[in-house]
C-alpha cells in the first residue's frame, strides 16, 4: 500500500543540535485516592527543522506534558526528578518573570479549540499585534504592519480585513490560522502544537495540516505536535513517540514506527487505524424488494418562533437542519452518513428516531408516518438509536439491569420471571461479564457503557438501529473494538443500520452505501466500492481526499 | 457523608447543626429549670452558677429557654422551608416539564414575585393573614414559592436535554414515567442543596416575624420573641438580648455551612 505518503519535509538535519529536551521528567497529581503519576521518566528530544509526534489516548499524559513544558501546573501537581530544557536552559530553574518573558517568544503554543483560545472581547489583530509588541518591542503600527504579513502568510486572503474581525466573526479554520500565525510571530524556538486540527472539520482539518507542514518547513521550527490520530501525525511528522499511560512505549523515525511497530501497545494502537481496505463488512444486502425505511422528501426546523415573535411577525429564529432529504435504506444494509458537524447528519437520524419534528413521510415497512406525533411505540420498537456520548445516554442514577430492562419491560418482550436472564444474555452479546447488571454507569469505562448502550438498543429486536457517532467520544483502540461488535450484532441480527459519522476511513469499513450530506442537504448516495468513480460530486471528491487512507498495515 | 466531613466548611456545619438539633430533640429534658418559672428575686441578672446564661426580666432562666425554643425555631424553619419547596418545585417542575407558553407565563409571573424581597413579602402574607405562629410559616413557605420554582425549572431543564432523557423519548415512554424514573432523581441534588441553604433564611425570617410581634406570642420560648420581649431592658442586661441572638445565629449559620458544603460536594465541576 502506498497511499498518503508522508510530507513532512526537510528531514535531512540529523546533526541539528536538540531545541526541545525533555530528560527524566516526571510528575504526579495529588488527588484524595493518593498520587496519581500522569508522567514517569520521560525523555524526548526535538531538534531545529524537525517535528516530533506525540501521540497517546485520553489520559495518557500527553497534555499534562505540554503544560509541563510551558510551566504552567495545576495547584495539585508534584514534580519529580528530571529536566525541561530549551536550548539547554533548564525551564525548572527559571523565575516566574523570565517564564513569562521565554512563552510566545522562545516558545509558542497551539491549542485544540480556537474558539476558545482567542479573547472574544479584542479584535484578532489586537490579539497578534500584542505578542509583537510585548516580546518584539515594535510600535502599535509596525506590528499591526508585520501581523498582516504574517496572516498572509498562513493563507488568509484578505489579512487587513481579518486583523479588524472579532473572533466570533471568523471561521473555525480562520481562527486556527490566527493562532498559528500567533504562535510564529516571535520566530520562537519551539512551538507546541496541542490537537490543533481536532476542533475543526475534515476539510478545514487537512488544510491547516498541510499549513503547518509548510510554515514549519519555510521556518525550520522544532515543533512537538500532540494528537490522539496516529495516522495525521504518521504523515505530517518526522519522528513518532508513543505514550501509554505517562510512559514512552516507542520513540522513532515516524515511517518506521507506523510501518513496523516494535512495542505491543503501538502494534495494538496502530492496528486499531481504521482502513478502507480493511473491511469488516463481508455480507452484501439483497439488492432486491422494497426498501425497509424510506424517507421521503423530509425537512426538518429547529428552533420554533415562539408567540410573541409570530404576533410582531418575526421568524428568524428558525433554522432548516435538514431539507428535502430522501433516503432509503434495504434489510441487513449498513448505510453510511458522513458530512461536517452542522451537516444536518444527526438532525437526519434524530428525525427517524422521533426526537426531531419533520415535514415529509418516513415509512418503515408498509407503514407510513406523516409527523413526528404518528410515531407509536411499535415503529419506536423497531428503530432504536444509539448516541455518541455514553456517559450522557445512561441514567446515572440507574443500574446496568434496570437500563437493560427497561425496554424489555416497556415493549412487553418478556415475562417478569425472565428479565433477569435475559439482561445476562445482552450483556453477553457485547461481550460484558454478566455481573455488570448490578453497576452503575460511573463505575464503567466509556468504552464498557458503550457497550451497555449498544446493548440497551438491540434488546427490543429492533429493525433499524441508528448510530449517531457512536465511536467518536471514544479512543482509537476502543473505537475499533465498538465498531467490530456493531457490524457483527448486525450482521447476526440482520438488522438495518444507520452509521452516522465524520470518521470517512472508518465508514468506508464498513458500510454497504455512503450517504454525503452538505449543509442539509444530501448531496451524493453511492456503493462504497464506487468511491474513486469519476462521477462522485465534488463536495464528496473533496471530502475523501482530505482523509488520505493510513499508509503501512 | 465522609466527604462531606472532610470539607472544612462541611466540617464546621456539621457540628453546628449537630448542637442544634439535639438541642431541638433534647432542650426541653436537659434545661435545667422549667422556662416560664419566675425567679423575682434575680431578674435581670448576668450569668451565674444556677442560671448559666443569666436571667430575664421576670427572672426565668436564659438558657433553660433558649432550649426549650430551640425545637419551635427550627421545626419553624424546616417545616415552613418543606412547604416552600413542595409548591416551588410543583411549579417549577410542571413549567420545565410543560414548557411553551404555559411555561413563559409561570416563569414571567415567578419573576415578578422575584422582584419582592423576602421580608417585604412575608410582611405582606401575614398583615392580610393576621399574626401568629402558623400564618407566619405559611408567609415564610409563600416567599419562598418563587425561588425554588425557578431553581427546580432550572434543575429540569438541564437534565431534560440530557441524552437518557432522550433515549427514553425515542423509546416511546410515557410522560409520567420520564419524569419521575428519569428527570427527577437527576434533579433532586440542587433542590436538596438549596432547601438546606434556605432552612437558615426561613429561621431568620422566623425570628424577624417573631420579633416584630407578627410570629410566635408569648409566653412562647421562640428565639426572636424572646429578643423582642427583652429589648427595652437590654443595657440592665445584654446577656436577655445576646443569648437568643447568638442561638439564632449558630442555627442559621449550621444549615447554611452544611448546605454549602453539601452544594461543593453535589457540583461535579468542584469535584476531581
Amino acid at each position: 500500500m502506498s497511499a498518503a505518503p508522508n510530507i513532512a519535509q526537510g528531514s535531512g538535519r540529523e546533526a541539528a543540535p536538540a531545541v526541545l529536551e525533555v530528560r527524566g521528567y516526571s510528575l504526579a497529581y495529588e488527588t484524595p485516592a493518593g498520587l496519581f503519576h500522569a508522567l514517569k521518566d520521560i525523555n524526548l528530544a526535538v531538534r531545529h527543522g524537525r517535528t516530533l509526534g506525540l501521540v497517546g489516548e485520553s489520559g495518557s499524559g500527553k497534555t499534562s506534558l505540554a503544560w509541563a513544558i510551558l510551566r504552567y501546573l495545576a495547584g495539585n501537581a508534584r514534580e519529580g526528578a528530571g529536566q525541561l530544557l530549551i536550548s539547554g536552559e533548564d525551564l525548572r530553574t527559571k523565575t516566574p518573570a523570565q517564564i513569562r518573558d521565554i512563552r510566545g517568544r522562545r516558545i509558542g503554543m497551539v491549542f485544540q479549540d480556537p474558539s476558545t483560545s482567542l479573547n472574544p472581547t479584542l479584535t484578532l489583530g489586537q490579539q497578534l499585534a500584542e505578542v509583537l509588541v510585548r516580546h518584539r518591542g515594535l510600535s502599535e503600527k509596525e506590528a499591526r504592519d508585520q501581523g498582516e504579513a504574517l496572516l498572509a502568510r498562513t493563507g488568509i486572503s484578505r489579512p487587513a480585513d481579518m486583523m479588524g474581525r472579532y473572533p466570533h466573526q471568523a471561521s473555525g479554520g480562520e481562527k486556527q490560522r490566527v493562532v498559528i500565525a500567533t504562535a510564529f510571530a516571535c520566530n520562537p524556538e519551539c512551538i507546541i502544537f496541542d490537537e490543533p486540527t481536532t476542533a475543526l472539520d475534515v476539510i478545514t482539518a487537512r488544510q491547516i495540516q498541510d499549513l503547518f507542514v509548510k510554515l514549519q518547513d519555510e521556518t525550520g521550527v522544532a515543533a512537538l505536535y500532540i494528537s490522539h490520530d496516529l495516522a495525521l501525525v504518521s504523515r505530517i511528522a518526522h519522528d513518532l513517540a508513543v505514550i501509554h499511560r505517562g510512559t514512552i512505549v516507542e520513540q522513532g523515525p515516524a515511517q518506521q514506527v507506523f510501518s513496523a511497530p516494535r512495542d505491543d501497545y503501538s502494534r495494538r494502537l496502530i492496528a486499531a487505524v481504521p482502513r478502507p481496505t480493511h473491511r469488516l463488512v463481508h455480507n452484501v444486502p439483497a439488492a432486491t424488494g422494497e426498501p425497509l425505511l424510506r424517507l421521503d422528501k423530509a425537512t426538518i426546523r429547529y428552533g420554533e418562533s415562539t408567540l410573541v415573535e409570530r404576533l410582531l411577525g418575526r421568524r428568524q429564529s428558525e433554522v432548516v437542519g435538514a431539507r428535502d432529504v430522501t433516503l432509503t435504506a434495504r434489510k441487513g444494509e449498513i448505510l453510511g452518513i458522513v458530512g461536517e458537524s452542522g451537516s444536518g447528519k444527526s438532525t437526519i437520524a434524530r428525525a427517524i428516531a422521533g426526537l426531531n419534528a419533520f415535514d415529509g413521510t418516513v415509512k418503515l415497512g408498509d407503514r407510513s408516518f406523516g409527523s413526528r406525533e404518528a410515531l407509536d411505540r411499535a415503529y419506536r420498537r423497531r428503530v432504536q438509536i444509539i448516541f455518541q456520548n455514553p456517559d450522557g445516554s445512561l441514567n446515572p442514577r440507574q443500574r446496568i439491569r434496570t437500563i437493560l430492562s427497561r425496554p424489555l419491560k416497556l415493549y412487553g418482550l418478556v415475562p417478569e420471571g425472565g428479565l433477569d436472564a435475559r439482561v445476562a444474555e445482552l450483556l453477553e452479546q457485547v461481550l460484558l461479564p454478566k455481573d455488570f447488571a448490578l453497576r452503575y454507569p460511573h463505575q464503567l469505562s466509556g468504552g464498557e457503557k458503550q457497550r451497555v448502550a449498544i446493548a440497551r438498543a438491540f434488546a427490543s429486536e429492533p429493525d433499524v438501529v441508528l448510530c449517531d457517532e457512536v465511536t467518536s467520544s471514544l479512543d482509537v483502540s476502543v473505537q475499533a473494538a465498538i465498531a467490530r461488535l456493531l457490524v457483527d450484532l448486525q450482521a447476526r441480527t440482520g438488522s438495518t443500520c444507520l452509521f452516522i459519522t465524520h470518521d470517512i476511513n472508518l465508514v468506508r469499513q464498513l458500510a454497504h452505501r455512503i450517504l454525503v450530506m452538505y449543509r442539509g442537504e444530501c448531496v451524493d448516495v453511492f456503493d462504497v466500492d464506487q468511491c474513486d468513480a469519476p462521477d462522485r460530486h465534488p463536495y464528496t471528491r473533496s471530502l475523501l481526499d482530505a482523509v488520505p487512507a493510513p499508509a503501512g498495515g | 457523608m465522609r466527604d462531606l466531613l472532610r470539607h472544612p466548611t462541611g466540617l464546621a456545619g456539621a457540628i453546628l447543626l449537630a448542637v442544634v438539633l439535639l438541642a431541638a430533640l433534647f432542650g426541653s429534658f436537659l434545661a435545667p429549670h422549667d422556662p416560664q418559672l419566675f425567679h423575682p428575686a434575680t431578674r435581670l441578672q448576668g450569668p451565674s452558677a444556677s442560671f448559666w446564661l443569666g436571667t430575664d426580666q421576670f427572672g426565668r432562666d436564659l438558657f433553660s429557654r433558649i432550649l426549650n425554643g430551640a425545637r419551635t425555631t427550627v421545626a419553624f424553619g424546616v417545616s415552613a422551608t418543606l412547604l416552600g419547596v413542595g409548591f416551588g418545585a410543583m411549579i417549577g417542575i410542571t413549567a420545565g416539564v410543560v414548557g411553551g407558553w404555559i411555561d413563559s407565563l409561570i416563569m414571567r409571573l415567578v419573576d415578578g414575585l422575584l422582584a419582592v424581597p423576602d421580608l417585604l413579602f412575608t410582611l405582606l402574607i401575614v398583615t392580610v393573614l393576621g399574626g401568629g405562629a402558623g400564618h407566619a410559616l405559611l408567609a415564610v413557605a409563600v416567599a419562598f414559592t418563587p425561588g425554588m420554582a425557578r431553581i427546580s425549572r432550572s434543575a429540569v431543564l438541564s437534565v431534560r436535554t440530557r441524552e437518557f432523557v432522550q433515549a427514553a423519548v425515542a423509546r416511546g415512554e410515557s410522560r409520567a414515567y420520564i419524569i419521575g424514573a428519569e428527570v427527577l432523581p437527576n434533579a433532586l441534588g440542587p433542590l436538596i442543596v438549596e432547601a438546606t441553604i434556605r432552612v437558615s433564611f426561613a429561621i431568620m425570617l422566623g425570628a424577624t416575624l417573631g420579633f416584630l410581634g407578627l410570629g410566635a406570642q408569648p409566653p412562647s420560648t421562640e428565639w426572636g420573641l424572646m429578643i423582642a420581649e427583652a429589648r427595652q431592658y437590654m443595657f440592665r442586661n445584654p446577656w436577655c438580648v445576646a443569648a437568643p441572638g447568638a442561638a439564632i445565629a449558630i442555627a442559621a449559620l449550621g444549615f447554611n455551612l452544611f448546605g454549602d458544603a453539601l452544594r461543593d460536594l453535589i457540583d461535579p465541576r468542584g469535584r476531581r
